[in-house]
């Protein structure tokens, strides 16, 4: 990865984050990272527990302001001028580590409420539901298999489901970027391999972020891997070139 | 398209609300004016004005909820705004008074003369018109919502802290309304009320008139309340209440969507406390006790939160258990109402209406669902 | 209080004594400890000693019978006799011959005062104090003065007060000439000053001496000099006579009375703000024994105590019905009833507050809205309790001997209560960090706030620090109610005046700091008084609770508001 970022801003790849750093009372969580996503593109953050995964998470999405450094989206758009909401409707969606769904909505509800559509208040109240969306609906729920579960209460899923009923919403709102924290905790077997292929099948037509502690699984989606380290990039490549690094392994298992 | 989103909030259930309102407004008036005296049908003269007072205090709780239940805005600062409301009411009817007040003077009102003021101030201007007085009721409790939670919202002031600056609000008003030079009578109030649109206040007629308006009323608010539920903007708001930051990451801005709610509660609130003034005879600072707003809440909370029918039911039935008691036993009121208090939030925290629909109803298909949400997603005390 | 060993010392303004909240907040408290022993050991004010009565029987007694008799010279004689004899009880019984009022009972020779009553007159003997009887009018005659009596008066009573052994009786006597003085004054006060070796009593001599020239027809420099004097000794007495001065004075003297005006008239006003930082120091007070115990189940718990408010209430009424048992058992220790009642309201609240955390609190963690709600409903079960029990009127506690009464430094009334209760304020609040710093009971504390589970599985048993907690809270809310039923009136409406103030407090300061609170009370209370003198106590209120909300608004998380990412989440 080249390390020299590019002059002019419509040369800029899809993500792009230059010697971003943020700390929290003295502790540096974030320190001058720097991290480039192509369009298109399906990248996989691994690294331990502190390394910064989420914290840069929050820092794409708005939820936290870098002390340093520029994050830009699509080229042009500076995410570190902008709040949640905002950033969400410039296309950027995520999923938290911790499924966060609406737990009393209906499965069906959760998604409406992601569909992509009008965000202010007077057009929520005036809504009706096109042909259109109740399609795409549709859709969602035959991928993320949960069809046969769409009147029920969001809180009445078990944890996998919810995991997939958050990816559906993500669905639902089709942003550019998808930002997927954990994806596969807590899951089977199974429902891990299911996961699989219904993230190289978004990769298809989206850009992704996956941070993920499975190797079995990053293995699995078979894409660029980025280790972080001490809030900085320790390694990047192949899962088997940043796996064979010396200062990965050392980080991983100790000195 | 603002009629069809309304038609939306007439579904099934609103419709029986709604229609026994109707009815109520025909059938309560329609027997205390019409039926002798000593009919067993009739409702006598002393309950006509005492159960619009329960209606005005039904609106008020359903105006809360649509905040608490729905959106998760825990307002202590209810009584604030359905005070203001009947404040604007209260300016209206003073101004009706004319000449015919003890000093007699045309222009002031009595408390002015008093005052030794010589002139109306500027903001006591226009409420001798119907029309504008009616106006302010809702744009002056409108105005301080919208621009107390604009503040607040923005701010993502939340939970507990919001509840407590929405007590100072009101308490602040208290105090400023308790100065005799804010002009709004101070300690006494306004009161003495003669005419409202020409009729005596105290007549018959008027009476029954203002019971109709107040339960048609309810019905309207209900029908805006349950049209602005039922909407996918409720659901957002349900959204909101149990996972707030979530909604961002959507795009959405809660911020809005709580503000939206809290003026067009506050609205409904200012439309109750215009209806009750005429009806009790009297508004004063006490209307913006900090307790007042208090127990409003355990209205909606004994009647069930989260529901539109609940704070009705709620209202009634406490104010109706309070006459009740107050009379009866006036040194058991506190313990009661504060009994009350500690069981429905440790044992029915959902309210009547829960409790009943946690039961199987004939023909009613049990709702397996634990609202594990609205327990779960409560804003935990570091927050 | 401590007495002072020269209780005629001058009294001065304090150096070093904060006049604002921007001091840190650590010296801050040392500091003002250290004024207010500084203040207590300047506080004594020059009372006239207690003398005992003139002896009916003795030489005293027998010269006072002889005023009557003989020609003014002769009488006059007797009155310089009088004052030879040293005796300052001497001199209410001058003033009333110089008023005219000293009457003769023909009948039995007995000097009286006399009040009419109907058509006669009851009599006093004025060397006993007794009244002797009801007489007819006839029966009494006045003991008629003229000017070289009056003379002979005055010089008496300044050489019984301006000349007294004693440098209180000296330093009063001059203090009360300070409105009166005049020409003629000066002979007096000069012999008195060839005579007077104490500075302070001296320099208070001199300011009359400067008032009496000022009044005279005295050459300009003479007058200038007094002048001088006059400004420096400052005070609202001194404006008032340098104003009514100002009609008579030359042009020569005019412009410097002008100047000495202004001069006072600042430093007056600049001691107003001083009091009522006082006043704000006083409230804040209050705040803060209200406030601390919500400090530590709001902020270190994050529990809302609606009954907060109950319970300094209920400190309040143990403090009532210690009293009531003293005045009935034991009268002598009612000096002590504070002693009795602190330990026993602390214990009597956090029993109370232990009992509401285990009945009902502990089954809402973590849903704050509705333990908001259960509370609020157990203050009014309590409120009418107490009003059940007690009844709803107003009940008197009364303020120990050491905690009646006022005094003055420089241009500062001080009442003894309001001192001692923000003593209290600031040793609880010691107590209180003291605890939570370095106690096992404070760091177990701290440990289940942070990480409730992480704690529990060390082997901390978070229910029954949850209940400790809580029972500490309460019973300092209780320790509050004994201080407020000093200055308040106790009745069951007591804590609800409270609990918004309180909240008020806390969520300014900054939640789960409690020097936040501390800062936060003092601020909110001298911010409160000092907005007082413009807007009225209502409407300061009101501004305060707007000033409040707003900055809650822009800050949501306090004056000391944690940082970091366990926050946010």
């Amino acid at each position: 990865m080249t390390s020299i970022a590019p002059a002019r801003a419509e040369d800029r790849p899809l993500l792009y984050l230059d010697g971003v750093s943020v700390s929290f009372d003295g502790f540096r969580a974030i320190n001058n990272l720097s991290l480039y996503l192509e369009k298109g593109e399906m990248r996989a953050i691994i690294g331990p527990n502190g390394a910064g995964k989420t914290t840069m998470m929050d820092i794409i999405t708005g939820k936290t302001r870098p002390d340093r450094g520029d994050v830009f989206f699509n080229g042009t758009i500076d995410l570190t001028q902008h709040d949640e909401p905002a950033i969400a409707t410039f296309g950027i969606g995520r999923k938290f580590q911790k499924p966060t769904v609406f737990e009393s909505h209906t499965v069906e509800d959760n998604l409406l409420l992601a569909m992509k559509g009008k965000r202010s208040v007077v057009a929520q109240f005036f809504h009706v539901s096109s042909r259109h969306e109740r399609e795409a609906l549709d859709g969602i729920l035959e991928t993320i298999r949960l069809t046969g579960r769409r009147a029920d209460q969001a809180a009445n899923l078990s944890h996998g489901q919810k995991q997939w009923l958050e990816i559906g919403m993500l669905l639902a709102q089709d942003p550019k970027l998808l930002l997927i924290d954990e994806p596969v905790a807590g899951m089977t077997d199974a429902e891990t391999e299911e996961t699989v292929r219904l993230l190289k099948e978004i990769a298809r037509d989206h850009s992704v972020i996956v941070v993920e502690h499975d190797m079995h699984f990053v293995r699995e989606l078979g894409v660029k891997v980025t280790c972080l380290h001490e809030g900085s990039v320790l390694s990047e490549g192949t899962l088997d070139h940043v796996s064979n690094d010396s200062r990965v392994i050392e980080v991983y298992l100790g000195r | 398209m603002i009629s069809q989103a309304l038609l939306r909030g007439l579904n099934g259930k609103a419709m029986w609300v709604v229609a026994l309102l109707v009815a109520a407004a025909i059938l309560v008036p329609a027997s205390n004016l019409l039926l002798p005296a000593g009919h067993p049908l009739r409702v006598p003269n002393y309950l006509v004005p005492l159960m619009g007072k329960y209606l005005c205090y039904a609106m008020l709780a359903l105006a809360l909820d649509l905040v608490w239940g729905y959106c998760g805005i825990l307002s202590l600062g209810h009584g604030a705004f359905f005070a203001l409301g009947g404040y604007a009411m209260g300016m209206y009817l003073m101004r009706q008074i004319g000449d015919r007040g003890v000093y007699g003077n045309p222009d002031l009102p009595d408390f002015m003369v008093f005052l030794n003021w010589d002139a109306l101030p500027w903001y006591w201007q226009g409420f001798d018109m119907f029309w504008f007085a009616m106006l302010m009721v809702m744009v002056v409790p409108g105005l301080l919502a919208f621009v107390f939670g604009w503040f607040a919202f923005r701010s993502r002031v939340t939970g507990v802290y919001l509840s407590i600056i929405t007590q100072a609000m009101t308490y602040a008003l208290l105090l400023a309304f308790f100065r005799n030079d804010m002009g709004f009578g101070g300690n006494n109030g306004l009161t003495d009320f003669k005419d409202i649109l020409g009729a005596s206040v105290q007549a018959g007629g008027t009476r029954a008139a203002l019971f109709a308006a107040s339960a048609l009323m309810l019905a309207a608010a209900f029908v805006v309340c349950s049209a602005i539920v039922n909407s996918k903007l409720g659901k957002l708001m349900i959204a909101v209440r149990d996972a707030e930051s979530r909604t961002r990451f959507l795009g959405f801005r809660p911020e809005y969507v709580k503000l939206f709610a809290f003026v067009v509660s506050a609205v409904i609130a200012g439309i109750a406390g215009a209806l009750y003034v005429p009806q009790v005879g009297i508004i004063n600072p006490g209307e913006f006790a900090p307790a007042n707003s208090i127990e409003v809440v355990i209205w909606a909370a004994v009647g069930g939160r989260g529901s539109l029918i609940g704070p009705i039911i709620g209202a009634i039935l406490v104010n109706v258990m309070k006459s009740y008691f107050t009379v009866a036993y006036p040194n058991l009121w506190l313990f009661a109402l504060g009994g009350m208090f500690v069981f429905v939030t440790l044992f029915m925290p959902k309210g009547i209406v829960g409790f009943l629909s946690g039961r199987r109803w004939p023909g009613r298909p049990a709702r397996t669902t634990t609202d594990a949400g609205l327990d779960t997603a409560k804003p935990s005390p570091a927050e | 209080m401590a007495a002072s060993l020269d209780p005629g010392h001058r009294l001065r303004p304090l150096p070093n004594c904060p006049s604002g909240t921007s001091l840190m907040i650590r010296t801050f408290a040392a500091r003002w400890l250290a004024c207010l022993a500084l203040g207590l050991l300047f506080s004594l004010n020059g009372a006239y000693a207690q003398e005992a009565p003139i002896d009916p029987a003795g030489p005293v007694a027998d010269l006072v019978r002889q005023l009557p008799d003989g020609s003014y010279r002769d009488r006059g004689a007797v009155i310089g006799e009088l004052a030879a004899t040293g005796d300052s009880a001497l001199v209410p019984l001058l003033r009333t011959l110089e008023a005219g009022e000293l009457f003769l009972l023909t009948e039995t020779g007995a000097i009286v005062t006399i009040e009419p009553e109907g058509d006669e007159v009851v009599a006093t003997d004025v060397l006993t104090g007794e009244a002797i009887g009801t007489f007819g009018e006839d029966a009494v005659e006045e003991i008629r003065v003229n000017n070289l009596i009056r003379r002979e008066v005055r010089a008496a009573v300044s050489q019984l007060t301006l000349m007294s052994d004693s440098p209180s009786v000296r330093i009063a006597a001059a203090r009360e000439m300070f409105n009166g003085a005049n020409a003629d004054s000066i002979p007096m006060l000069d012999e008195a000053l060839a005579q007077e070796d104490n500075e302070t009593v001296r320099a208070v001599m001199e300011e009359v001496r400067a008032v009496a020239v000022l009044r005279s027809d005295a050459g300009p420099d003479e007058t200038a000099a007094a002048v001088d004097t006059i400004i420096e000794r400052g005070g609202r007495q001194a404006l008032g006579i340098l104003q009514a001065s100002l009609g008579s004075a030359s042009a020569d003297v005019a412009p410097a009375i002008e100047a000495g005006i202004a001069r006072i008239e600042r430093n007056l006003a600049l001691w107003g703000v001083g009091q009522n930082i006082w006043y704000g120091l006083s409230l804040g007070s209050v705040l803060l024994l209200a406030a601390i115990g919500l400090a530590i189940t709001f902020g270190v718990m994050g529990v809302i105590n609606m009954a907060h408010g109950e319970m300094v209430m209920l400190g309040a009424y143990t403090t009532y019905v210690v009293q009531e048992i003293i005045r009935n058992a034991a009268p002598g220790l009612f000096d002590y009833s504070l002693a009795f009642a602190l330990p026993l309201a602390f214990l009597v609240t956090a029993l109370v507050g232990i009992a509401i955390e285990r009945g009902v609190i502990r089954f809402l963690y973590g849903r704050p809205l509705e333990t908001l709600l259960a509370t609020w409903g157990l203050s009014l079960i309590i409120q009418q309790a107490v009003r059940t029990i007690f009844g709803a009127s107003n009940r008197e506690v009364g303020n120990p001997s050491w905690m009646s009464g006022a005094f003055e430094v420089g241009g500062l009334a001080i009442t003894n209560n309001r001192l001692w209760i923000i003593v209290f304020s600031l040793v609880v609040f010691a107590v209180l960090v003291f605890v939570m710093k370095k106690t096992a009971l404070g760091l177990h504390m701290r440990a289940v706030t942070q990480n409730r589970r992480m704690a529990s599985s060390m082997g901390i048993r978070t229910p029954w620090v949850d209940a400790m907690t809580f029972g500490l809270g309460s019973g300092v809310a209780g320790l509050a109610g004994v201080a407020l039923s000093q200055i308040s009136n106790v009745s069951p409406n007591l804590g609800q005046g409270y609990i918004i103030d309180s909240f008020m407090v806390v969520v300014f300061g900054g939640v789960g700091n409690l020097w936040g609170t501390l800062v936060g009370a003092f601020t909110l209370g001298v911010f409160n008084k000092l907005l007082e003198p413009h807007t009225g106590a209502v409407l300061a209120k009101v501004l305060v609770l707007v000033a409040i909300i707003l900055f809650i608004q822009k800050r949501p998380r306090g004056l000391f508001a944690l940082k970091g990412r366990a926050v946010e989440a």
